[in-house]
């Protein structure tokens, strides 16, 4: 019970945030219902999704401040869970998407128990070292459709279908991923203020400290990266019913993870906010980058420029991104 | 708050809160610490000195876990932690401030207390209630909602020794908690000590460089000189010993103490 109060309380935010916050989120609620073009939409479940990925990153690479660069590889765990269960065996999503978090988690345990022996750098670069093996295994898999992935045909389906998520219209998935997003929010809400939040947060300052005050740092740390995990493996599941066409080159690639670390840094990693402002920013200037330049020859790639010097301007000005320049403004008003 | 309060059997008090046996300690060929054994009893307040290098802080970290030892054993309130790891150790009751302690991050005060009283419990509004009333203990509440890293040094350690008592500890190592202050934070940092141990009831150990603060405030001073226990007894005979006064007090000190001491 306390857990859900908590979750549901927010009552720490200046009552400013929390009227911005529930008019964009009013606005996210009805925004299929105004004049909107097929690309808008698109733009805005990819932004939902990304919010989604980057909340999850942020339990571990925010709060917890271990740099995590390899959360491609359970995208493509949750995605490929429920591709292969829902065209070998007809699974429906609402069973395959907690059998892939279940995969998920129990590879994160595998790879973080080892990787947590490592800090800093090294645990970045092992972390990318992991999701791309996984890459490659599943690319030579064929039981999972190898490198041309697998296909899940709406045919056999009977849209709206709710059970396999499989839906005509775009406006069904916004809605099930806007209430995955609204779950996710209340679920980091309450992360933060429980225990584990403040001792991964107690791990970020200091490790030495953290146990001296009866912290299990590695388990800790662990289990963390299970909940990141889980985020994101959920969200795969849903990037499987809703793309339709998955290969692990679309969705376990380096682009991927570096994206959704970079979003919650921009937007300001270990607060709530942040990974929601960072998908704010970055998936519509994604989005139009990729539809205004990318199409023009000569001009493709620019978008990895852009995204290496929004990293280079975040890590000099401010650390704490986006929400961190609020949050100091906001001190200096008060002192 | 406390664990043998009026209650408590006659035989608890006699018996050792902390007992270290012929603790060796060697980092590749150099022999931090030797052969070092001693007590303590749970009403005592131990100081640990000793020159630059002596091992005082090498000595700590074995007792707390956070070094394996080569060789001896530690026994804590009737437990073998000589090979428990440093969160086990503090979750028996035995925590401790570290002698360089820069805060980093973005916690408040009250959140670091609140980490060290999440230790005893999993819900965040009894972890609150009692961070609130440590804070009151030590007149920190008016910091409560400051970020710890923008504070002075000496509240920085004042918050540190409060998350320490978060966990509710039996006993307390402090590691120079006064280095670095100024005679009126050394004042503070001392009333703070003296609440901890007489009406917290918590057993303290500490390394202490300042020595106005370890001879006025310890019942029992334990001496390290190059690895070794060169001397244990208490602050007056430890300032006679000629041992000591030679390994670190200096001629000076005994000097401008001589009235006192005789």
């Amino acid at each position: 019970m306390e857990a859900l109060s908590s979750a549901l309380d927010f009552s720490d935010f200046p009552r400013l945030d929390m009227i911005i916050a529930g008019v964009l989120g009013g606005l996210l609620v009805i925004f299929p219902a105004t004049p909107h073009s097929a690309f808008a939409m698109a733009t805005m479940i990819q932004f939902l999704m990304f919010s989604l990925y980057g909340m999850g990153w942020n339990t571990i690479g925010g709060y917890g401040g271990q740099v995590d660069l390899g959360k491609a590889q359970y995208v493509g765990i949750g995605a490929f869970t429920t591709a292969v269960l829902m065209v070998r065996w007809d699974v429906p999503f609402w069973v395959s998407m907690p059998i892939g978090v279940c995969f998920a988690v129990i590879w994160s345990f595998i790879i973080g128990y080892p990787l947590f022996r490592l800090k800093g750098h090294y645990f970045a670069i092992a972390t990318i070292a992991t999701s791309l093996v996984l890459k490659d295994i599943f690319e030579v898999w064929d039981f999972v459709g190898a490198a041309c992935g697998i296909e899940i045909s709406p045919i056999k389906y009977n849209p709206p279908d709710f059970l396999h998520l499989i839906f005509k219209e775009d406006i069904y998935y916004y809605y099930v991923i806007l209430g995955f997003f609204f779950l996710g929010i209340l679920y980091v809400n309450w992360f933060r203020k429980s225990r584990l939040g403040f001792q991964l947060r107690s791990i970020k300052d200091n490790e030495e400290v953290a146990k001296s005050l009866g912290i299990n740092v590695h388990w800790a740390k662990i289990k963390t990266y299970a909940i990141a995990t889980s985020f994101v493996s959920v969200v795969g599941s849903f990037h499987a019913c809703y793309i339709k066409n998955i290969e692990p080159e679309d969705t376990m690639s380096l682009d991927i993870s570096i994206l959704i670390a970079l979003m919650a840094m921009l937007g300001g990693a270990g607060s709530l906010w942040g990974p929601i402002i960072g998908a704010g920013v970055l998936i519509p200037l994604k989005s139009y980058l990729k539809e205004w330049l990318g199409a023009r020859a000569g001009l493709i790639g620019i978008d990895l420029i852009v995204y290496g010097a929004i990293i280079m301007l975040v890590s000099a000005v401010e650390p704490r991104g986006i929400w961190g320049i609020v949050e100091k403004v906001r001190r200096r008003k008060r002192n | 708050m406390g664990y043998c309060g009026e209650g408590a059997p006659e035989k608890a008090k006699l018996m050792a809160l902390l007992e270290v046996h012929n603790l060796t300690k060697y980092f590749g060929g150099l022999k931090a610490n030797e052969d070092i054994s001693f007590s303590i009893k749970k009403e005592e307040l131990v100081g640990l000195i000793g020159p630059n290098g002596a091992g005082k802080t090498t000595l700590f970290n074995c007792i707390a876990g956070l070094y394996p030892v080569s060789s001896g054993k530690i026994i804590f309130s009737g437990h073998d932690i000589t090979a428990l790891k440093d969160y086990e150790v503090a979750r028996l009751g035995l925590a401790r401030t570290f002698q360089v302690y820069v805060a980093s991050g973005d916690m408040t005060v009250v959140e670091n207390i609140m980490v060290g009283c999440f230790m005893r419990t999993r819900s965040r509004s009894q972890a609150k209630t009692r961070a609130e009333q440590i804070m009151k203990d030590f007149k920190l509440h008016d910091l409560s909602d400051y970020i710890l890293s923008e504070l002075p040094v000496a509240s920085q350690k004042q918050v540190a020794i409060a998350a320490a008592v978060g966990t509710d500890p039996k006993m307390l190592l402090l590691d120079e908690v006064a280095a670095g202050l100024n005679p009126s934070e050394i004042e503070d940092i001392m009333a703070t000590i003296q609440h901890i141990h007489y009406n917290m009831e918590i057993t303290v150990m500490l390394i202490e460089h300042v020595m106005e603060l370890v001879m006025k405030i310890s019942d029992r001073v334990i001496v390290l000189d190059s690895g070794q226990k060169i001397a244990d007894g208490n602050p007056e005979t430890i300032a006679r010993d000629p041992n000591v006064v030679k390994a670190y007090l200096g001629e000076r000190y005994v000097h401008e103490h001589a009235g006192e001491l005789t």
